[in-house]
């Protein structure tokens, strides 16, 4: 239904260009639920923004394709977009605490919205509002409530009721429980997915929260530097991933299933500077099993098993970088390492 | 809400006491005395003594005081020692033509500084939004008396399309508000002042609402506004400058209040007869009640508007509530 061809973006900025999202490939079959994960700045919400085309002033597709039903939807009039947007593709955004105007009240704000793509009147619009309301679990007296007067999580309701009003194709969910507590979080994620399997609408869920994804996701791609790094089922993913960013992803953040205390272990170092032509690996940099062919050419995508991809050239040394990927003093060496290449240049 | 407005009227009354006091002390601390410019310096001493008595200024400060607050809790401003009239009616007869001109100046301005600062915020980094920022600019710099004299120059000299100055062409009489004021007449006398004094007023506006409407548009709600796919319009005006306009509202509402004051020189340059000109003589005259009345009718309608501005506030922005 959606298929994004070999995307790139760019953001125009005083210093230069930045390439946000480089060469990113991916495609999305109906009722499918798929997790975009990366850390801050690897260019997930840019992909999303993109799809919509709410890209900010100084941001353009550079090149690719975003095929929505077969039609190209780079290049399509602001008008044509204008249209898509909420009623085919709807975005359940970042903040859900400051993405409702203060100054209308939410059912206004939903009804606008249907209003805005189809002319049922008033009257059937409010009905609807009542249907939406009632299947993210919120009181019909709350439509005339202003923001202001709902806490975090009806807030955060409120606006992915907004996005099911139209019935959309798919639904772009970018970091949508970030800001709430972690109770709030799973009871909304839950939601969030009985709603997605009841519609059977596709979802793009955007998230630096690898948890997050193998909750609610089939599938995930793990974005680093503007690129993907893998791509695959999560049951295939999280059984055993294979791109070392991966790896130390999961060491990264503690599994809801197994609490053993075992100690989290981060990656050292920070994102490559996208200001900067990246001739090798993304990750390279930062990757505890780097060689010299990982800094002078681009790995790219490579089928591991089916439906499951990763861009690493070593790939076949996967079990090996597994055991190793478990040891604290893999990633302890990658530290020493950055930090030897930045006391000469000082 | 209701407690609140009384409450806030309450401290009204008694900030307007304050300010009373201060004015009556202002008056008369400042240099020269009122018999100066309305008998000639040349009369006996007895004569001039004569006249202080009648109007009470022989009396001590204290004693002056007591009755000049006595008589304004009763609103009662005295008379005028120069039209011997009292002050309420002097302010009475000037008022309107002052608000009449200074309201239609500010409709003008706020429309369009409204319109266009929003529209400029939108279209930011065009080739409008720098006009618009230099020609409002321009306009509140520049000297209104100079302004207002080349505008008379070109549109009233040169092409003749309105008169000059004054209300009303000369001989004309009216006696009711409505012969005075809602004629042809009249509306052709005000465009030029108005649009002048609208002009000088244009920036606060325009350049207010630029601001906060770029402010506004890095929200996060604008851009859910357009996720929503609504049209640019709806989100600029209904979204963005909704939100936008709060700034603007207190603005306005503190204008209305220093308007009743008139733009002095517009209305020397327009020879237009309202308050502006009669406060500026009053004191030169030293006609202390008629600018102890005018000063604090200005004072409590500045504090009346920084009320009705709160209140509005409530209106346009729901997360206010005032207890």
């Amino acid at each position: 239904m959606l298929e994004v061809q070999n995307l790139s973006i760019e953001y125009t900025t005083e210093d230069g260009v930045l390439k946000a999202v480089d060469d990113v490939s991916f495609n999305l079959q109906r009722g499918e639920s798929l997790g975009i994960v990366g850390e801050s700045g690897c260019g997930k919400t840019t992909v999303a923004k993109a799809l919509l085309r709410l890209l900010p002033e100084n941001g353009a597709i550079s090149g690719g394709r975003v095929l929505f039903h077969g039609e190209n939807l780079v290049g399509k009039s602001p008008d044509h977009m204008r249209r898509i947007r909420h009623s085919k593709i709807a975005l359940v955004s970042q903040s859900a605490m400051n993405s409702l105007n203060p100054v209308y009240t939410v059912g206004h704000q939903i009804r606008e919205g249907i209003l805005a793509h189809s002319n049922i009147g008033r009257h059937a619009a409010h009905a609807r509002c009542v249907e939406v309301f009632g299947m993210v679990g919120l009181e019909e007296k709350r439509l005339s409530s202003y923001p202001h007067q709902l806490s975090g999580g009806m807030k955060q309701r409120a606006i992915i009721a907004m996005a099911l009003s139209l019935e959309p194709d798919i639904i772009v969910a970018d970091e949508p429980t970030t800001a709430l507590d972690v109770v709030v979080q799973g009871r909304i994620l839950q939601r969030i997915r009985a709603i997605q399997r009841q519609i059977s609408t596709s979802m793009i869920f955007i998230t630096h929260d690898i948890s997050v994804v193998s909750e609610i996701c089939e599938r995930i791609i793990v974005m680093y530097g503007g690129k993907i790094m893998e791509q695959a089922d999560s049951a295939s993913f999280f059984r055993a991933p294979y791109h070392p960013y991966s790896l130390g992803l999961q060491n990264a953040f503690p599994s809801i299933t197994d609490i053993t205390g075992e100690e989290l272990v981060s990656i050292p170092g920070t994102p490559p500077n996208l200001m900067q032509e990246q001739p090798g690996c993304r990750f390279q940099e930062r990757c505890p099993f780097a060689t010299s062919q990982c800094r002078s050419r681009t790995p790219p995508l490579v089928k591991v098993k089916s439906n499951h991809h990763a861009a690493c050239w070593y790939t076949d040394q996967v079990n090996d970088f597994r055991t190793r990927a478990r040891n604290r003093d893999t990633w302890e060496a990658v530290r020493t390492r950055i930090e030897q290449q930045e006391t000469p240049q000082q | 809400m209701l407690a609140y407005i009384v409450k806030r009227l309450l401290i009204m009354i008694v900030m307007l006491l304050l300010v009373a006091t201060m004015i009556f002390l202002m008056f008369r601390t400042m240099p020269g005395d009122p018999t100066a410019s309305m008998v000639d310096p040349s009369i006996p001493r007895e004569a001039r003594q004569a006249l202080l008595e009648r109007y009470g200024l022989h009396e001590s400060l204290w004693t002056q005081y007591r009755i000049f607050m006595r008589d304004l809790v009763q609103l009662d401003f005295g008379n005028s020692y120069f039209y011997n009239r009292t002050v309420l009616r002097v302010i009475g007869d000037r008022l309107p033509a002052t608000l009449i001109l200074m309201l239609t100046a500010m409709l003008f301005a706020y429309t369009f500084g409204i319109l266009w600062g929003a529209w400029m915020a939108w279209n930011r980094g065009s080739r409008l939004e720098s006009v618009g920022v230099t020609f409002s600019l321009i306009f509140r710099s520049a000297p209104t008396f100079w302004v207002g004299l080349m505008a008379i120059m070109l549109f009233s000299v040169t092409l003749g399309w309105f008169p000059a100055q004054g209300m009303r062409t000369t001989g004309y009489v009216g006696d009711s508000f409505a012969e005075v004021f809602l004629n042809r007449d009249f509306v052709r006398h005000l465009i030029l002042p108005a649009f002048v004094a609208g002009l000088y007023f244009l920036a606060t506006p325009l350049l207010i609402m630029r601001n906060s409407m770029l402010e506004v548009m890095s929200e996060d709600y604008i851009e859910m506004a357009r996720a929503k796919g609504l049209r640019d319009r709806s989100v600029l005006y209904k979204h963005a400058a909704r939100n936008a306009l709060l700034p603007v509202v207190t603005a306005g509402a503190l204008f209305i209040g220093a308007a009743i004051g008139g733009q002095v020189l517009i209305e020397v340059v327009f020879s237009w007869p309202g308050l502006g000109r009669e406060i500026v003589q009053a004191v030169t005259r030293s006609d202390y009640p008629l600018a102890q009345g005018i000063f604090i009718i200005i004072s409590a309608l500045v504090m009346f508007m920084n009320l009705v501005a709160d209140i509005l506030y409530a209106f346009l922005d729901p997360r206010i509530a005032y207890r």
